[in-house]
């Protein structure tokens, strides 16, 4: 609409003319006007308001006012002061002449009805219209530079993504809201900082930025990781464009994205699909396992029941033998003898003690096999979609027995359970987080044992209060630098220190504990080592929060 | 041991040959006839022709499911006391295994003294 109106006006030229009714009046002041040309619009008021009216009807470019119309013409002026179109005032005689004074000021200009008029007035009306239009482009020009200015000001203030504007040096210029909640500084603080204070050393952006910066290039969408000033990793998607102004450069616009909620998804899928394909595994091996250690072990204990009657008839033979050593015909006495000597030299006695002790051995084994598989085909085949009622004390059992196996021999497990009432949960994923809270644990002993030798302990603990259940895994392990306590439940803290692999299985039990609407902490342990506790409360969060 | 001149008859059915074996083994001072063999098509043919008292069979085998064997023997031989027994109970669909009228579901491995102690309850005449 706004449009339209300016092409026509920059078409036709509109003029009100205000003037008493008679004719004779503005005949020459109309005449005048119309020498103007074909595009020339001319509106007609007697009176004041009409005037005004026809003024913002029209968005007139000049309006002319008759100085017969008085006050009437007085109030024109008034009314169109400063914002409105120019004024033009046409006077009659010496006495009107007097009276214009008066409202002169608001006037453009004021021509008199005497010689000339009609070469004079065109001529004065023609520099006004120019100039008023000259006026108003102007004044649009700075109103749409103005609103463009608001309208990127309200995009960079809104935009979700951080935006810095760089020096040359890689000092912030400029940065948005976005920009400065992403990197957790507060309002105003950015200004004048280099970027170089958040980025992770050795960060792919770092070189990205670097080579923006002096060689001119663009950076799309590398990804980065923002160190906070306390403490924490933010994962960023990272764009870096130059700013080049006359062949110089300027600095750079950096534009990145918080990846954090995404990685997390990421991580959880990858996660969900892992377990899927364990539990796939441990089903089938279960299986697989569990036909050979069918008659691996029923073997065994038949050998066993075997074992006791060979052991029967051997002592009877052993008698036999005696006797027959002893009293038996010589021909007889001499085999007997024989036999003997061959049972010593066997040492029979040990063989039976020593088949029954390998057998007893196995069948041992065999159990363990057995349990482990128990147990791998629990951890398969567990809903982990469904809320259940569950003893903590049993998850963290059968978690134990299978992590088991692989530390026996060079850590000592403690239990020392609680009684512990029955608590809502996702009892798989609880386990998932006590896998990893063991491993940890594990791995950190074995650290301490290759650095310092010794043997660890594992204490597993529950307790239980009015509101919460307390599971702790304690170690004597090598335990976590202070400084690191507070960042290794963060995606992406992983140092060596941590150990590999496990920066995310923590991040992960995070989740899960606080999706449990519970907490978990890990602390120093006095003597060396670390204390993970994981609370959860009594009365579960509602399952519709934990989709 | 006494022999009994009219033994009840037991069949064990697994394509694993060794746990036949291992089984024989377990039962073989218990006094029955029994009856082995890997090939769920002969159990068939023996449900039909051989005075069965009690079947034991696997479930995953080639050529005919511990499950379809059973049915087949409730339909042949409805007198047999049917028992399964599997390393993978989970892959058995619940709905089918009540259908079954199983006396039990016996898990490999299997413990010796409750294996006995099911046959001889359901062999007693």
């Amino acid at each position: 609409m706004t449009a339209d109106r300016d092409a026509r006006e920059a078409e036709t030229v509109c003029i009100v003319v205000a003037a008493p009714p008679e004719p004779d009046a503005t005949a020459g002041t109309l005449a005048a006007l119309r020498r103007l040309g074909h595009d020339v619009r001319i509106e007609r008021a007697h009176d004041a308001e009409r005037c005004l009216a026809r003024v913002a009807e029209t968005g007139a470019d000049l309006v002319v006012v008759d100085g017969a119309l008085g006050d009437d013409a007085a109030r024109v002026l008034a009314a169109l002061r400063e914002p409105g179109p120019p004024v033009l005032v046409v006077t009659r005689d010496a006495a009107a002449d007097a009276a214009l004074e008066t409202f002169r000021a608001g006037a453009a200009d004021c021509v008199s009805a005497g010689e000339d008029f009609e070469d004079v007035l065109p001529a004065v009306a023609l520099e006004h219209i120019r100039a008023w239009r000259a006026t108003r482009e102007r004044e649009r020009l700075r109103r749409d530079a103005r609103a463009l200015r608001v309208t990127l000001e309200n995009l960079v203030e809104a935009m979700e993504s951080g935006l810095l504007v760089l020096d040359a040096d890689a000092r912030v210029l400029h940065a948005n809201p976005a920009a400065e909640r992403i990197l957790g500084e507060p309002q105003g603080a950015l200004r004048g900082r280099p970027i170089a204070d958040w980025l992770a050393p050795g960060a792919a952006g770092l070189s990205g930025l670097a080579r923006a910066l002096q060689a001119g290039e663009r950076v799309r969408g590398a990804e980065a990781v923002v160190v906070r000033s306390d403490g924490r990793y933010v994962p960023v998607g990272l764009s870096l464009a130059p700013l080049d102004a006359g062949g110089q450069r300027h600095g750079a616009v950096a534009i990145f994205q918080d990846l954090s909620e995404l990685k997390q998804l990421q991580r959880q899928v990858l996660q969900s699909e892992k377990m899927a394909s364990i539990g796939q595994l441990a089903a089938g091996v279960a299986h697989e396992i569990n036909n050979p250690m069918g008659f691996v072990h029923a073997n065994l204990f038949q050998l066993e029941e075997y074992l006791a009657d060979l052991r029967r008839l051997l002592e009877a033979a052993a008698g036999l033998a005696e006797r027959v050593a002893r009293e038996g015909a010589p021909e007889l006495q001499a085999a007997a003898s024989e036999w003997c000597a061959l049972a010593e030299k066997l040492d029979g006695e040990f063989l039976l003690e020593d088949s029954a002790k390998a057998i007893r051995e196995s069948l041992e084994g065999a159990e363990r096999v057995r349990h482990i598989v128990q147990d791998l085909r629990a951890f398969a085949h567990r809903d982990d979609g469904e809320w259940v009622m569950a003893d903590l004390n049993r998850c963290l059992d059968s978690t134990a027995h299978i992590v088991w196996t692989m530390m026996k021999h060079s850590v000592v497990l403690r239990k020392e359970y609680a009684p512990l009432p029955p608590v809502r949960c996702l009892p798989l994923q609880l386990e998932q987080v006590f896998m990893n809270l063991l491993v940890n644990a594990y791995q950190a002993i074995e650290q301490r044992v290759a650095e310092r030798g010794g043997a660890g302990e594992i204490v597993l603990r529950t307790e239980a209060d009015a509101s919460c259940v307390r599971v702790s895994v304690i170690d004597d392990g090598v335990g976590i630098p202070p400084d690191h306590l507070h960042r290794i439940f963060d995606p992406f803290f992983t140092t060596k220190e941590v150990g590999v692999g496990t920066g995310l299985g923590l991040s992960t039990s995070f989740d899960i504990v606080r999706r449990h609407g519970g907490t978990i902490r890990a602390q120093g342990r006095p003597g060396g080592g670390t204390i993970f506790e994981v609370e959860l409360p009594l009365s579960a969060p509602a399952p519709a929060s934990t989709s | 041991m006494s022999a009994d001149p009219d033994p009840p008859t037991l069949l064990l059915v697994d394509d694993e040959e060794r746990i036949l074996s291992a089984l024989r083994r377990s039962l073989r001072r218990e006094g029955w006839r029994i009856l082995t063999t890997s090939d769920p098509h002969e159990a068939v043919r023996w449900l039909e022709h051989e005075p069965i008292g009690a079947v034991v069979s696997d479930h995953k085998m080639r050529g005919m499911s511990g499950l379809e064997l059973l049915e087949a023997a409730a339909r042949l031989r409805p007198e047999a006391v049917r028992f399964l027994i599997t390393g993978w109970p989970d892959a058995i669909p619940a709905d089918r295994l009540a259908a079954l009228g199983l006396r039990a579901l016996i898990p490999k491995p299997w413990e010796d003294a409750t294996l006995k102690a099911l046959l001889r309850e359901a062999l007693q005449r």
